[in-house]
């Protein structure tokens, strides 16, 4: 596997398409070439090796280390951000698991049976159907995507794409989870995201307009076995939605530990400032919806309705998501959903709070 | 990022899981013992799945090395999976050296010292939690609370039945910037370290232990005066003390 065949260096990050035509356009007039049908083995080669260098390397540091490490801000915040990432990853890898086996198992024409024709009536019965749903944004992100190509109408699929997130029984559960004996957040979280998806949902469907999106692109190659489709389905969404994660868990703990207690205090005792700080934390963290309820629990020193717009704002507007929708439907319509959106979950976020919390 | 890196990442990931929970107590440091199960279930998830990611790429190189594909079914081996990941996805490697390089200890003095005070519950805490009441139980004899227990009496319960018994109590000590005495301490945790809260309280009859050791001391909770959630330290008279190793969940 080490003998690399001459070639030009490839990119890293480039796709297997990419270096294929690279090569090609830069092949002689000698056929057939001396590394036909063996593209990608050097780069393979390589990454075995790099992995094998990191992990001599972490054994290396670990043993170097051993104990040496004192400085106590940053042992904290490495204890927090690897108890962040360890209590979302059982929810994450089970979300992705669930949902690639829907997305494997259940043909879409199951979908286009269920949901009426009529965009008004299709938009609540859109929004419920994302309650048994369960995955977390970046799956819903591709979901949409392909039940508009099916021909469900735009405005129910983007109430499944907000409601599916927020309101599926694992985000419920570890809702539960996370307020252990307060029953009435995660109701709260449930009628809150329900209610803002389909609002949306309708007033897309009242004055949207189609070519506001972008019509997706086929997400799985045609002829794939199903346990290929639920795989790969799963191994896409682990990949694109941890590191995400692992950006969010960073974030957190930096909160955590590295913002005074006596300002967040001060900050979270403000009845409307406190909601709208956590609701742009949201926004900002991008945390995973299948983990977002335990970092608004650890943000205890915020009003229950602030905690319950880190949940609601969370799921349906967020940076990372915001980016997958762009790329998935184009910013002509981010630029014209976001906004919608983020003021929905914020008026349903005062009402429920006000209302149950 | 290819495949292999894919593969590679996944199986890395779910051994730092199963590494944590399998193999040594190290998870008790960041989650709730609960969570045991779960993280085993899903590392032994992760790894599998990125076996099957790494066979399936070295049977598509062993495949095309033999030149029995040409470069289109070489092209379909991968076709639908060699999308390559963004790059954000290598952060998940974080974790992994986290676990297995740095190995961070349960949070303590550090953290309950940012904290600072806890302030009363706002009628939060629910003694019915504690139903079987610990002090009938014990007769005359000491009576060994929780700390978020002790606390929580000390702030809600106007019968005062702690008053005058004595009561054992497990913490480490975090020293008191501001004035006499130290603090026993001990870190109340929802669901993982991120949400933890430190209840303590302040002891001035005894010499400042070293930071972050482990104590368990034996005495009598120093009754205050007046409103009960009016008190900002819960003061301990302390009779006796003992050094402990850490207990092997660290928090309550």
């Amino acid at each position: 596997m080490s003998d690399s065949p001459p070639g030009p260096p490839r990119t890293p990050g480039s796709s297997l398409g990419d270096s294929l035509v690279a090569d090609w356009e830069d092949r002689g007039d000698e056929l057939p070439p001396s590394d036909w049908g063996r593209p990608r083995g050097p780069r393979r080669a390589a990454t075995v090796w790099l992995f094998a260098i990191l992990i001599s390397g972490m054994a290396a540091a670990n043993l170097w280390l051993a104990g040496g490490l004192e400085h106590q801000a940053f042992l904290a915040w490495a204890t927090v951000f690897t108890a962040i990432s360890f209590q979302a990853l059982p929810f994450l890898v089970f979300g992705v698991a669930l949902s690639a086996a829907l997305t494997a198992f259940v043909p879409a024409s199951f979908y286009r049976r269920v949901i009426p024709r009529n965009p008004m009536a299709a938009v609540p019965v859109a929004g419920l159907s994302g309650a048994v749903l369960p995955g977390c944004e970046c799956a819903s992100v591709p979901i949409a995507g392909g039940l508009i190509k099916r021909g469900i109408a735009p405005a129910a699929a983007l109430t499944f794409l907000l409601a599916a997130p927020a309101i599926n029984p694992v985000v419920l559960v570890a809702t539960a989870v996370a307020f252990p004996g307060r029953p009435e957040m995660w109701a709260a979280r449930l009628l809150a995201s329900l209610g803002a998806a389909v609002v949306v949902g309708w007033i897309w469907a009242r004055f949207g307009k189609s070519d506001w999106l972008r019509p997706p692109r086929a997400a799985h190659a045609p002829g794939a076995s199903k346990a290929e489709v639920f795989r790969d389905s799963m191994v896409h969404d682990l990949i694109h939605a941890g590191g995400f994660l692992v950006v969010g868990a960073i974030a957190a703990a930096t909160l955590n530990v590295a913002v005074p207690r006596a300002w967040v205090n001060g900050v979270a005792e403000l009845p409307v400032v406190g909601v709208l700080v956590l609701a742009l934390l949201a926004i900002l963290l991008s945390i995973c919806s299948e983990a977002d309820a335990f970092v608004a629990a650890s943000l205890n020193a915020f009003s229950p309705t602030a905690q319950l717009a880190f949940m609601v704002v969370g799921p349906m507007v967020d940076l990372k998501l915001i980016a997958l929708q762009g790329g998935t439907f184009g910013w002509g319509f981010v630029r014209r959903f976001v906004p919608l959106t983020l003021a929905a979950t914020l008026l349903f976020t005062f009402l429920i709070g006000g209302l149950l919390l | 990022m290819n495949r292999m890196a894919q593969g590679l990442i996944l199986v890395l990931l779910g051994a730092a899981a199963l590494g944590t929970t399998l193999f040594s107590e190290l998870y008790l440091n960041y989650v709730q013992s609960a969570f045991r199960p779960f993280l085993i279930a899903a590392g032994g998830v992760l790894v599998v799945l990125g076996g099957a990611v790494i066979a399936t790429d070295l049977r598509a190189a062993a495949r095309s090395e033999e030149g029995t594909g040409d470069a289109a079914a070489c092209g379909h081996g991968d076709g639908h999976g060699a999308e390559s990941g963004p790059r954000v996805a290598w952060l998940l490697l974080l974790p992994v050296i986290s676990v297995f390089v740095v190995a961070p200890p349960a949070l303590g003095a550090y953290t309950a010292a940012a904290q600072g005070a806890s302030s009363a519950p706002d009628d939060r805490v629910d003694l019915s939690e504690y139903r079987d009441d610990p002090f009938a139980e014990a007769g005359d004899g000491p009576v060994e609370l929780e700390m978020r227990e002790f606390v929580s009496r000390a702030w809600t319960d106007e019968e005062r039945t702690m008053a005058d018994r004595t009561i054992e109590l497990t913490g480490f000590t975090v020293p008191n910037p501001e004035g006499e005495g130290w603090y026993l301490a001990r870190l109340e945790m929802a669901c993982c370290a991120a949400d933890a809260v430190v209840n303590r309280v302040l002891i001035t009859d005894e010499p400042v232990p070293e930071e972050d050791t482990w104590w368990r001391v034996r005495g009598t909770w120093e009754e205050p005066e007046g409103d009960l959630q009016q008190v900002r330290d819960h003061r301990f008279t302390v009779e006796e003390m003992e050094a402990v190793q850490d207990p092997p969940d660290p928090y309550e």
